[in-house]
């Protein structure tokens, strides 16, 4: 039943439609405008960004918990060469993302030469990063970003500012780099099995420490769309991006192909903000605790539909006996010892 | 006295395969019981319905646990009734200690408030262990970061907390196929030990220099029968390695090579692992076969030439490139092709389809301007899938739907797709059906007709006689004997593969 309606791979645009429908009902003045459509678009962008920056790494079974410091970082650079010398600022935001580079770099230096499990190396290089961040300023800085510069993000193009375009970018790009490319197909094979992927010629730990490097430089970007649309550093910025990120990247693993993808993670973004938006018009004045609820509902939801068609039920003891020692239960043996 | 165990008239067929027919067994109080017999003769069968993991077949199979009555086929009713076991894999957790380990089946003693007694844990364990001879053990190091030999010592340890409430058998099963050498003088020590406090063992072990060290007496099943229970001391090793192989009827006979020239691969001095100075040319067109039971390094010798495996030492040429140690895609790109053992583990992608897991190696090819051609992807697939008469549903399925054989097929399309010189196949027929094998068995050849040079590592002498032009025995690490032409049968192999080679004796 949930696979014939394609509840388990297309969950995510059932969701979605439904929230159009249901708030287009509730609230048809407010939800199904143009101006909350855009909002929804716009305030969206920088998660969505910082999505792909998990991502990539996470195809080749990598997890790059530094993403949310990292876009901090790229920040503080960016506004700390505008504030304290006469380098041009889209310079600075170039060397901004070099950096945040070179911070992938090293995370996929001490993954692959030195063998850290990658969710406590990038654990440990976010604490690390941070300390840069507090370093470098653990002041607010703003106004200190020009109009030309931040207007390379924010002109706006058929009444859309620019940096969603560059977020489509960067998804298209990624799609194919992913999909349609030996790389991509490498970088899931690294991902599905390592030790299969090296025994089949692929260089699994340039792959590795690629994507690393990659998702820096995104997650750097993820920084400067921060500093076109607000323009403001703050020591705090990154971090609370993350978590959404990572829920629209798990939640869209679970869409479309059943393995990360960069679609998936695009639509799962988006239906969870519009979904959220509505509840915000419907139930104003609440929407602080709505919108964490909400996204954690969904995420659990959405993969519970998808994994329970890998579920096979599980054979009883006692009632049938296993037809071979792979298929027997491990407690069986736990009891006989 | 009753025996410790007793077995009658105990069959099983799986699939209308027989394991185990009408085999009945006892084992004396206080005795060293050894059981030995080929790969699928069915000791392992045995030790499985004892510990419950298979039913027997219905019928008059019977058995008693010192008089009382057990229902096979129940591991708690074994349990309960005082049968302990050591299984190969010894079912340690690697992360916890000896303590805790101990205590995961025995249960903490805790005091006031549920605190666990550490230091009274702590000492129990250390008599236990020094009992069987280890006293200098750290017990607070997790298990994994230990010696084998230490390891064994802790898990018979646990097997024989609580020996004197009750319990009376004690089942090693194949307790040494993964231990080094020294180590398995220690775990001798251990079991001469266990047989002067009276413990009865049942001792499963394909070594027969452990059976003449250790065991009173032995029980040989060959096919699924018993073919014969005697004391060990009325047997010499040749007399016990007849009774194990016995005459076989044989079902296929090789081929004679057409080889010549010179060799395509050449190995030289071989280390790691279980190998310890290995040999072997290797020439074009040519099948050779690797015997050797497990420990004997057939299983490591693929592994290492193709970069599974780091080696320690060794030279390995291939039509005039060396070939790196440990690194599978600079082999791969010298013309060699591996299909490694336990697909699952080594071989297949499962989050992957079949059209995706059999072009994983050199999926570049398929490039067309900047992109993947998906076009020229699935002709290629298709025309694997046909070739190599896979059966699925469609390109596109999950490699985890196909059977275990259509799966080794896309394992062999994957490597075969390479257009390799020389072809590694470490298992090739493991866990596939017979119809499957026997296509399996076809690709293999037609490959070396083909002017491929192909090794195949295998536990199936039966496989090693029907494809083999040439078969390199191992034993304890080294080439011990190679068979060539009408020399090559099943017997043949299995008597050489038995050989004392002084190990532990």
């Amino acid at each position: 039943m949930i696979k014939r309606l394609g509840l388990d791979k297309y969950s995510a645009l059932y969701l979605w439609a439904f929230f159009v429908v249901l708030f287009g009902i509730l609230r048809p003045h407010t939800f199904l405008t143009r101006t909350s459509i855009k909002t929804v678009l716009v305030e969206n962008v920088i998660v969505g960004v910082l999505a792909i920056a998990f991502l990539i790494p996470l195809a080749t079974g990598t997890y790059d918990l530094s993403i949310g410091t990292t876009m901090t970082m790229s920040l503080v650079i960016t506004s700390s060469i505008a504030k304290h010398t006469s380098i041009p600022q889209t310079l600075g935001m170039l060397i901004a993302l070099v950096a945040c580079g070179l911070a992938g770099f090293v995370s996929g230096f001490v993954v692959v030469k030195l063998r850290v499990n990658s969710f406590i190396a990038t654990l440990g290089m976010s604490q690390i990063i941070t300390a840069f961040v507090y370093y470098t300023s653990e002041q607010t800085i703003s106004g200190v970003l020009k109009k030309p510069y931040q207007r390379l993000g924010t002109r706006l193009l058929f009444g859309l500012p620019l940096f969603l375009y560059y977020l489509l970018i960067i998804a298209v790009i990624a799609w194919f780099v992913l999909e349609h490319t030996p790389v991509g197909r490498y970088m899931f094979a690294t991902g599905g099995n390592p030790e299969a992927a090296r025994l089949a010629g692929v260089k699994t730990d340039r792959l590795i420490w690629g994507s690393l490097v990659a998702s820096g430089i995104i997650a750097g970007f993820a920084g400067t769309v921060y500093s076109w649309k607000v323009g403001t550093y703050g020591p705090n910025v990154g971090p609370g991006y993350l978590f959404p990120a990572i829920a629209a990247v798990f939640f869209g693993a679970s869409q479309l192909k059943g393995r990360p993808n960069i679609w998936g993670a695009m639509i799962a973004l988006f239906a969870l903000a519009s979904g959220i938006k509505g509840l915000q018009l419907t139930f104003s004045g609440t929407s602080r605790w709505v919108e964490p609820l909400f996204t954690g509902l969904s995420l659990l939801g959405a993969v519970s539909l998808a994994s329970r068609q890998s579920v096979i039920k599980i054979p009883r003891r006692k009632v049938a006996p296993p037809a071979t020692p792979a298929d027997t239960p491990s407690s069986a043996r736990t009891a006989a010892t | 006295m009753a025996d410790a165990l007793q077995i009658e008239h105990l069959s099983k067929t799986f699939a209308g395969q027989v394991a185990l027919d009408d085999v009945s067994l006892e084992v004396a109080p206080g005795e060293v019981h050894a059981l030995v017999g080929q790969n699928g003769s069915g000791k392992s069968t045995l030790i499985k319905i004892l510990a419950g993991y298979h039913q027997p077949d219905p019928g008059p199979a019977r058995a008693w646990i010192s008089g009382t009555p057990l229902t096979l086929g129940d591991g708690a009713a074994a349990a309960a009734a005082g049968v302990r076991f050591v299984h190969q894999d010894l079912g340690l957790v690697g992360m916890l200690n000896a303590v805790e380990n101990i205590a995961l089946t025995a249960g903490y003693r805790t005091s006031f408030g549920g605190r666990i007694r550490w230091q009274h844990e702590a000492a129990s364990t250390r008599a236990a262990l020094a009992a069987l001879g280890i006293g200098d053990l750290d017990i607070k190091a997790p298990v994994a970061s230990l010696p084998p030999s230490q390891r064994t010592t802790i898990a018979v340890a646990r097997a024989l907390v609580g020996w004197e409430q009750g319990a009376s058998l004690l089942i090693l099963d194949e307790p040494t196929a993964t231990l080094p050498g020294d180590d398995v003088r220690r775990l001798f020590e251990v079991v001469h030990r266990l047989k002067d406090r009276g413990v009865s063992i049942l001792y499963v072990s394909h070594h027969l220099d452990e059976v003449f060290e250790l065991a009173d007496r032995v029980t040989v099943l060959r096919d699924g029968v018993r073919a014969a229970t005697h004391p060990v001391s009325d047997l010499n090793h040749d007399a016990l390695v007849e009774l194990i192989v016995g005459h076989r009827i044989e079902s296929a006979t090789s081929t004679e090579a057409v080889v010549g020239g010179r060799p395509l691969l050449t190995v030289r001095g071989l280390r790691g692992a279980t190998v310890h100075g290995l040999d072997l040319d290797v020439y074009p067109g040519e099948v050779v076969g690797l015997a050797g039971i497990t420990g004997s390094g057939r299983e490591h010798v693929l592994g290492l030439i193709a970069g599974q495996t780091p080696r320690d030492d060794g030279d390995v040429m291939l039509d005039g490139t060396a070939i790196a140690n440990y690194r599978p895609r600079q082999a791969m790109g010298a013309g060699i092709a591996f299909v490694p053992a336990e697909r699952a583990l080594r071989g297949t992608f499962a989050a992957m389809n079949v059209r995706e897991n059999l072009t994983v190696t050199d999926v570049a090819r398929h490039v067309k301007g900047f992109r993947l051609s998906r076009k020229a992807e699935l002709e290629e697939t298709h025309q694997w899938i046909s070739r190599l008469s896979v059966k699925t549903a469609s390109t596109e399925s999950p490699i985890g739907s196909l059977s275990g054989g259509n799966q080794q097929k896309v394992m062999f399309g994957k490597a075969l797709r390479l257009s390799p010189k020389l072809l590694l196949l470490d298992e090739p027929a493991q866990g596939i059906d017979v119809g499957a094998k026997d296509q399996i068995h076809t690709l293999i050849e037609r490959a070396a007709a083909d002017g491929v040079a192909t090794i195949v590592a295998s536990t199936d002498t039966d496989e090693l006689v029907r494809l083999c032009h040439r078969v390199v025995v191992l034993v304890s690490g080294r080439a011990v004997t190679t068979l060539t032409g009408s020399e090559i049968s099943a017997e043949r192999i299995e008597h050489t593969q038995l050989q004392t080679t002084g190990r532990g004796a």
